[in-house]
C-alpha cells in the first residue's frame, strides 16, 4: 500500500498510547492496529475525522503517500 | 435479523440433518423394494393383481424403472441437503457472503432442475406403462424455486464482492 498512516508519530507527539486513542475515538484496538501496521485497505471519513479530532491534527499530517508502491519498502 | 428468521436459522441445521437421514432411509427402502421385486414369486401378477397386469402388461417394468428414478432423485436430494447445510453453517459463523455460497446456490438450482427432469421421466414412464395423467409431470412451484435460487446465487456473488471490498476497511 502506497499510503501510510503516521499514527505512531502522532501518538508519540500527543503522548498517547494506541489503547487510549481507541477508547477516545470508539474504534476497536484491533482496527487501530490494522491501521497502524499498514494492513488497512480503506478508511472511512468518519474514522479519519475521529482520529484527527482526538490527535488534534489534519488528515494531511496523518496520511503519507509515497509513489511507486509500498511505503514500508526499504528505499 | 427478525425473530422468525433467527428462529428459522437456529432450527435449520437439525431439520436439514433430519431430512438427510429421512432421505437416506427413503433410498434404502427403494433399494430394498427394487431388490425384493426380483424375489417375489409371480411378479408382477401376484403383488399387483391379474386384472391390472392384464390391462397394463408393462406395469411391472414401469414400477421398477420408477423406483430406479426415485433412487437417482434421492441421490440428487442428498447433494442439495449437504450444500444447504454448508450454507447455513456459514450464516451461523457470520460470514455467508462468500463465493462458495454463490456457487452452492447455483448448484442447488441445477439439482432442482434435475429433480424436475426426473419427475417428468417418472410421469412419462407411468404414462407409458400405466395410465397417462396418473402422475403429474408439471408443477410451477419448483420452477419458481429454481429461478429464485439462480437470482439468489447472483445476489450472493455480488455480496461476496462487496464484502471483499469492505474487508480491510477501518
Amino acid at each position: 500500500m502506497a499510503i501510510r498512516v503516521r499514527l505512531d508519530e502522532k501518538l508519540h507527539e500527543r503522548r498517547m498510547t494506541l489503547t487510549e486513542l481507541a477508547a477516545r475515538v470508539d474504534i476497536t484496538l484491533a482496527n487501530l492496529s490494522i491501521l497502524k501496521t499498514g494492513k488497512a485497505r480503506a478508511i472511512r471519513f468518519s474514522t479519519l475525522e475521529a482520529i484527527c479530532d482526538a490527535l488534534q491534527c489534519q488528515p494531511g499530517e496523518l496520511l503519507e503517500f509515497r509513489a511507486g508502491g509500498d511505503v514500508n519498502d526499504a528505499s | 435479523m427478525n425473530r422468525i428468521s433467527s428462529q428459522a436459522l437456529s432450527l435449520a441445521p437439525p431439520a436439514i440433518r433430519a431430512l438427510v437421514v429421512l432421505n437416506a432411509i427413503y433410498a434404502v427402502c427403494l433399494i430394498a423394494a427394487f431388490t425384493y421385486s426380483f424375489f417375489i414369486t409371480g411378479w408382477p401378477v401376484r403383488p399387483l393383481g391379474a386384472e391390472l397386469v392384464a390391462q397394463h402388461p408393462r406395469i411391472g417394468i414401469g414400477l421398477r424403472t420408477i423406483v430406479v428414478i426415485g433412487l437417482l432423485g434421492a441421490g440428487v436430494m442428498h447433494t442439495i441437503l449437504r450444500r444447504l447445510l454448508a450454507i447455513v453453517g456459514t450464516v451461523r459463523e457470520g460470514n455467508p457472503f462468500i463465493l462458495d455460497n454463490a456457487r452452492r446456490l447455483e448448484q442447488i438450482a441445477w439439482r432442482l432442475v434435475a429433480l424436475e427432469v426426473l419427475r417428468v421421466c417418472v410421469a412419462a414412464v407411468a404414462a407409458a406403462t400405466w395410465e397417462a395423467g396418473r402422475i403429474s409431470a408439471f408443477s410451477i412451484a419448483p420452477w419458481l424455486a429454481v429461478l429464485l435460487l439462480f437470482v439468489l446465487a447472483g445476489v450472493f456473488a455480488h455480496g461476496s464482492r462487496m464484502r471483499d471490498d469492505l474487508d480491510g476497511t477501518v
